[in-house]
């Protein structure tokens, strides 16, 4: 009886050591970034340009069909800061992120959630989503939501259904009225993203959480200092 | 901000009832075993306990089984969770558990009910006999594996919840081993609420043995409790703020010092401290010690989905 107990005992650490073991290495192997895209789109957000006018949510709206009540893509404002006359607004994007390491990926237990090899463009495929809304908890930028008539998780692909099938710009892109949004390919160096990012310093949102977001941003200066 | 509605709220309490089922079943079942294993041998099957245990275990796991499906916002296709699998998510590797941990569930207790279940079929079906000879021959492994089942759906519920980097009150190491040790006390109170129910003696040989484990069970999740948010106060940060949003003033400090800390912990403490080990124990003992017991599990489970969601990294 002891001796097949200690046989037992053996077999389950062996399993134990195996399955830790193995779930350590997926979880290096996915944070290593195993596929790389041939292409990795990223999208910059000046926000010294950017004047709150809405037109690239309402763009998104159109061109994606996102029902009333949710919303891909908001422009958040900060302000007024100052005194008339010389008042300012501060106006963040608040969309994906399209992360490089994505939380959301990572967590969705029937892979509908999926980064696309081919652009690098973190997508949903609605059959497969099942509407446990892990992914939308995972999120730390907290944009995802759950489509009110797919019933499945839904939030900005870059207009990778819509305009970008095409071969056109993101809607919002094509909106914007004062050229603050740049779209394009990173691994490109002759594209218009890498020049803006070359030439302006720019900043990128919880980036210590190690998400490797791919929305660069023109930080405002026009916001108020914070500690 | 309203305790049950604020803007980075995913989950709601159906996940939290859902959290508190698998841990009553995962405890349940590893009392049943401890039972049957230490203390009962061959006729376990005969003790209120135990056939209190073997009722919790599945229909618990059933119950918080639906509650999750339904919660889906596309319940009807529930099946594609378990037809694509992805190894890197904790929910995708938990469902796997899940379905073999039942399996075990289901072989134990025909190993334990081997005998009656028999003496009704009276030979009438020879095949449920083969059956059940076929997989009482295994017993031995059968519990093995069972328990490691158990222990794993008991810590599942809270990787669940703690690789979720959102959050950094959820997003913390103690999180699983506190959520499995709650797991098993709510497991032995709902066993000992059952067994007394099922007409068992409240003074028996099993009641002794669980409240033996039980205060030091007790007085782990306590520890475990003050590393939890120690760590997170000492972590700083947006973990510090997450720490005194959940344990300060207002609604979910309430239910934190009130209902989980006096109600849950230090009040089955007490009876079982004042109650010494030589005494006689009544029906109401028992029944309001575990009936603690659970309403501070079910409320801790609550308290941490929902004060986990309040404060985003």
């Amino acid at each position: 009886m002891s001796n097949s107990r200690r046989l037992f005992l053996k077999g389950a650490c062996a399993a134990a050591v195996g399955a830790s073991g193995f779930t350590i290495a997926m979880a290096r192997s996915t944070t290593s970034g195993d596929v790389e895209p041939a292409c990795n789109y990223a999208l910059v957000h000046d926000e010294t340009k950017c004047i709150g006018c809405d037109a690239c949510s309402i763009a998104c709206r159109e061109v994606n069909q996102v029902p009333e009540g949710v919303s891909r893509l908001e422009i958040e404002r900060e302000g007024p800061f100052g005194e008339y006359p010389n008042q300012h607004f501060r106006f963040t994007r608040k969309s994906c992120q399209h992360c490089d390491d994505t939380p959301c990926v990572k967590v969705c237990p029937t892979g509908a959630a999926y980064k696309d090899p081919k652009t690098g463009i973190v997508s949903v495929d609605e059959w497969k989503c099942v509407g446990c809304q892990y992914c939308i908890a995972a999120c730390p930028y907290q944009i995802r939501f759950i489509n009110p008539v797919t019933k499945a998780a839904d939030k900005c692909d870059f207009c990778k259904e819509t305009r970008l099938k095409e071969g056109q710009l993101p809607a919002c892109v094509t909106a914007c009225p004062t050229k603050a949004l740049t779209f394009g390919d990173i691994t490109d160096p002759q594209s218009q993203v890498v020049q803006v990012l070359k030439s302006t310093p720019s900043y990128r949102s919880k980036t210590d959480l190690g998400t490797r977001p791919k929305v660069f941003r023109i930080a405002s200066q026009s916001g108020e200092i914070k500690l | 901000m309203s305790p049950f509605h604020f803007d980075s709220l995913i989950w709601h309490w159906p996940i939290a009832i859902y959290l508190f089922l698998a841990g009553v079943s995962a405890g349940a079942i590893c009392f049943a075993v401890l039972l049957k294993h230490f203390k009962l041998g061959r006729d376990a099957y005969k003790s209120g306990f135990v056939q209190a245990a073997c009722l919790i275990a599945p229909l618990a796991v059933f119950a918080g089984l639906g509650i999750l499906v339904i919660d889906l916002t596309k319940p009807f296709d529930f099946w594609k969770i378990l037809l694509f699998y992805n190894p890197t998510s904790v929910m995708s590797v938990g469902v796997a558990v899940l379905m073999v941990y039942q399996v075990a569930l289901f072989a134990w207790l025909a190993c334990v009910f081997k005998e009656p279940a028999l003496s009704w079929c009276s030979g009438r079906w020879p095949v449920v006999e083969k059956l059940f000879n076929a997989i009482a021959k295994h017993e031995a492994t059968i519990t093995g594996f069972l328990v490691m089942l158990a222990l794993s759906l008991g810590a599942y519920t809270g990787f669940l919840l703690s690789a979720l980097t959102t959050y950094p009150m959820l997003n913390n190491p103690v999180l699983p081993l506190l959520f499995l040790v709650s797991g098993l006390s709510s497991g032995a109170a709902g066993t000992l609420l059952g067994g007394v129910l099922l007409k068992g003696n409240p003074d028996g040989k099993e009641v002794h043995f669980i409240h033996n484990i039980e205060i030091p069970m007790i007085l782990v999740e306590i520890v475990l409790i003050f590393t939890f948010f120690a760590g997170l106060i000492l972590t700083g940060g947006q973990s510090q703020v997450a720490a005194f949003t959940a344990i300060g003033e207002g609604f979910w400090g309430w239910i934190f010092w009130a209902g989980i800390v006096v109600v849950g912990l230090s009040m089955p403490l007490a009876f079982n401290l004042f109650m010494k080990a030589s005494s006689k124990r009544k029906f109401s003992y028992v029944a309001i010690t575990a009936s603690c017991s659970l309403i501070g599990v079910l409320l801790l489970r609550n308290f941490i989905l929902y004060t986990g969601q309040m404060t985003v990294a």
